[in-house]
């Protein structure tokens, strides 16, 4: 995650306001049931997104598409952007559908930063879809979204 | 020095025709060339292909590894296609061609007796989609309305012309229908194929030992891998001195096996094998080098009585009705470590390049199979494929890890363009297991001063599997499935009492051997803390313990009917010899009612177990011969673990290596098992893995009730108990 400097201040606001709609998605989600479903997950995009439009495109999603464990599945995300002090990512948020919340990772970029590209491992709970969506330094928004099938190995009760 | 033959499809189709001449592979032979793939039969759809000889090919998703899952699997299928039964054979679609084809066969993973109910939707309905889409064929070809057409044991029929036609006439054309998206089942009643005890499809091929299993698989330039991970589970590799066997015979290599294994790769199994147990390895065993079972069981005594509990079902106030109970009752119980015992050692074989990753192994679940071969080699899952073998057994072991998919493909790429199979010994296999968890229980009840049943707190301490296998499964911290059998409501593991207070908490304590899913799972344990309290219960307050259970049950009348089933059947309440005894037991699990009924006498320390009355009530039978094979399968696994099995630990490694000190149950020692099947219909329970878990609280209440003797902590050899 890059350091926003002071001329990013307002953006500094945004993220604590981001992390209080993060948050107040997090408390909603603890009196539910304790999984998101597809509908707490667009609920949590539209707390980021807030009323504009999301458009598919720009955003590489690169998850597996079978997963054996989904304790640490490969992700890696990548914008398309020239990364210039005028055009940017502003940040790249990932979602998902069943995990016990619908926020996977919110990484905030700058100029600064280069390329838009980000790698991490994270936990998948079960089969579902996961959704990337880039936010630009003009306000428009992007995704793109992929299914991940994580092979339930388990004498599990579904319960 | 690296060997590396010249591996090349052209002689590994011939070798292999000659070396499964034959034989019953089950998939296809992985083809280099379209147009010999295009030679394959046509399918009707992803489900059915029908032959021009009116043969029927069903795909079947899952992995058969005993339980009968490809024959009801078929019928199923069969049944909606309405083709002839004796002209159904079947096919193992790769898990490859699975994703490639966005999963059309659905899941593939076979456990938690899932195979039947969770499948019979999606292969009823693909059945019946290809039925509709030959009579549409012959319907097109005749230019009659398909509604006049009528589909019977193969044929279809214009009954107004009285044209008849076969199905593998129409077969093309029916191909090229339009898939149908209105697809109606059939109604139960009209069954004619599931419901009956048909013969196996695997049988005949098992007997005439033409099957291949894993280990069979032999390719041509194979070269075979022994592999040893640290003795300690948890610790790791130091260092190994190959040149010690550098002159051995056969050995091409030894590698180190991630961190915490090595394994020699030779021309033979046994070169692997010998050279290997001559490697002199240093291992550094981590922090677990100093567990025993003795401080094991330490450690989880002090979870009896904690603060930790993890609750699992609550209702009233446990605290308060036991502080006010006449009279309180209180048991502690314990229950060991089980290892799956495959009849197979875990084994893989693997060709791995760096565009292509190739694996023939026996796996509960040809997906997670794959997925892990694509995440250990680096090829991307469009690249590679699992050929999925006969299971010499699965029982949970292929399904809680594919452990062995994984290092048989780190120690295949060490030799690139060579096929290699890594065959685990038994020792290795004993001693590398993905054990059934070490578990206590401490069950408190209170009763009033009329003897009835007022509170009852059950303290589960032990491990949880779900923390040690898939964690992202937990749910607030908990592992839900630590309390099957105890659920207060759903559809799958419900408690069938109704007791006013209860407290069922769990204090997770997590020792450091890899915690797996062993059939049946928890309920195996729970179903005896369970039944056997309840029979101490009966006893306290001098009540029959059919009688005393009854009046807790009337609110669960499934629970209550396969009880009442083995009672009635098994003669409960009519005189026996001294010496004999009777005990019951039910439970419910994987979201069928079970019951069973156990006779034993007993002399001295010797226990004849002479006869087991079971119900089971998985809601709809589709094989009901099939399931009451299955009840005499799971009663040999769990009395085998009830008498002579638990995996004890020493100096952090499991004390038990092979079969001279993990003993099976034999023929001669195995009882009359009659099981009726009451299958009351509106759900679909499980069968592979919920009977297991009467046999031993039976047979237990049995030993009880013919001796006055009663027995907490297992297995029975620990206390000189046999079977005879």
């Amino acid at each position: 995650m890059v350091k926003s400097n002071r001329k990013n201040a307002a953006r500094r606001m945004s993220r604590r306001q981001l992390l209080g709609a993060v948050a107040g998605v997090v408390a909603a989600i603890r009196v539910a049931p304790a999984r998101a479903t597809p509908a707490s997950m667009q609920e949590a995009i539209r707390n980021v997104v807030g009323e504009a439009q999301v458009t598919k495109g720009k955003v590489h999603l690169d998850v597996p598409v079978l997963v054996d464990n989904g304790n640490t599945v490969p992700l890696s995300i990548e914008v398309e952007s020239p990364m210039t002090a005028t055009d940017y990512v502003k940040a790249i948020h990932v979602f998902n559908e069943l995990n016990p919340l619908p926020n996977v990772i919110s990484v905030h970029l700058g100029p600064r930063a280069g390329r838009a590209k980000v790698s991490t491992r994270f936990r998948l709970a079960d089969t579902q879809t996961v959704v990337a969506i880039a936010e630009m330094s003009d306000g428009t928004f992007w995704s793109a979204s992929a299914d991940v099938v994580v092979t339930l190995q388990a004498c599990l009760e579904t319960l | 020095m690296n060997y590396q033959p010249k591996f090349d499809r052209r002689s590994f189709l011939a070798g292999s025709a000659a070396a499964f001449g034959g034989l019953s592979l089950g998939f296809h032979l992985p083809l280099g060339d379209t147009a010999a793939a295009a030679e394959m039969e046509p399918e009707v759809n992803a489900w059915v292909v029908v032959k021009p000889d009116e043969t029927v090919v069903i795909r079947i998703a899952r992995s058969e590894m005993g339980q009968g899952t490809l024959t009801g699997l078929a019928q199923m299928v069969a049944e909606e296609l309405d083709c002839e039964w004796s002209k159904v054979t079947y096919e193992f679609p790769t898990p490859g061609e699975n994703v490639a084809r966005k999963r059309v066969w659905g899941d593939f993973f076979t456990a938690g007796s899932q195979g039947i109910r969770s499948s019979n939707e999606l292969v009823r309905k693909g059945g019946a989609a290809a039925r509709m889409m030959l009579v549409a064929a012959a319907a097109a070809d005749w230019k009659v309305p398909v509604a006049e057409c009528v589909a019977a044991d193969g044929k279809i029929t214009h009954t107004a012309s009285n044209r008849t036609t076969t199905y593998g006439k129409v077969a093309g054309a029916a191909a090229k229908v339009e898939p149908p998206t209105d697809i109606k089942l059939k109604d139960p009643k009209d069954w004619k194929i599931i419901g009956k005890g048909v013969k196996r499809l695997d049988t005949p091929d098992k007997t005439q030992g033409k099957t291949v299993y894993g280990i069979d698989i032999r390719l041509p330039g194979m070269l075979y891998a022994s592999l040893k991970a640290c003795p300690v589970n948890g610790g790791k590799i130091k260092s190994f001195d190959a040149a010690k066997i550098a002159d051995r015979k056969g050995v091409k290599k030894v590698v180190q096996v991630e961190d915490y294994g090595v394994a020699v790769i030779a021309d033979t199994w046994w070169h692997a094998k010998t050279a290997l147990d001559d490697l002199p390895i240093v291992w550094d065993e981590g922090p677990s080098a100093k567990v025993s079972s003795e401080t094991i069981a330490a450690w989880l005594k002090e979870g009896l009585d904690s603060n930790d509990g993890l609750v699992g079902n609550k209702g009233g106030d446990v605290d308060a009705a036991l502080a006010g109970a006449a009279k309180k009752v209180e048991a502690v119980y314990a229950y060991p470590y089980q290892h799956h015992v495959t009849m197979e050692p875990q084994n893989a074989t693997v060709l791995y390049t760096t565009d292509k990753c190739e694996v023939w192994c026996s796996t509960q679940n040809g997906e997670a199979a794959l997925a892990t071969a694509s995440e250990a080699s680096g090829v991307p899952v469009p690249k590679c494929e699992v050929y999925k073998t006969f299971l010499g057994g699965g029982f949970g072991r292929r399904a809680t890890s594919q452990d062995y998919v994984r290092s048989a493909v780190m120690i295949a790429k060490e030799m690139p363009g060579t096929p290699v199979k890594t065959l685990w010994t038994r020792e290795e296999d004993m001693t590398h297991g993905w054990y059934h968890p070490v578990t206590q229980c401490k069950m408190t009840a209170g009763l009033d001063k009329d003897n009835n049943l007022v509170a009852i707190h059950y303290r589960v301490s032990g491990q949880s599997i779900l923390a040690g296998v898939m964690p992202a499964r937990m749910q607030d911290g908990k592992d839900p499935a630590t309390f099957s059998g105890f659920y207060a409501g759903g559809a799958e593991a419900v408690y069938g009492y109704s007791v006013p207070n209860i407290l069922v908490d769990h204090s997770m304590r997590n020792p450091h051997l890899h915690p797996g899913f062993w059939r049946g799972v928890n309920i195996n344990h729970n179903a005896i803390y369970i039944e056997c309290f309840m029979d101490e219960l009966a006893k306290e307050v001098g009540m029959d313990p059919l009688e005393f259970r009854r009046k807790l049950m009337q609110q669960h009348p499934l629970h209550l009917a396969s009880l009442n089933h083995v009672a009635e059947h098994g003669d409960w309440g009519k005189p026996l010899p001294a010496g004999s005894g009777r005990g019951l037991a039910q439970a419910m699990a994987f979201g069928s009612y079970v019951a069973a009924c156990a006779e034993v006498t007993v002399t001295g320390n010797s226990v004849k177990i002479n006869r087991i009355v079971a119900a089971t009530n998985p809601g709809y039978g589709v094989n009901p011969a099939q399931i009451e094979r299955q009840v005499s399968g799971s009663f040999v696994y769990g009395l085998t673990g009830l008498f002579l099995g638990g995996i004890e630990v020493k100096d952090g490694r499991v004390v038990q290596e092979n079969f001279d000190t993990y003993d099976m149950m034999r023929i001669a020692q195995m009882p009359e098992v009659r099981t009726t099947v009451l299958p009351t219909g509106g759900f679909w329970g499980g069968v592979g893995e919920p009977t297991i878990c009467v046999a031993a609280p039976a047979v237990l209440n049995a030993i009880t009730a013919a001796t006055g003797k009663r027995y907490r902590t297992f297995p029975l050899r620990n206390h000189g108990l046999t079977m005879v």
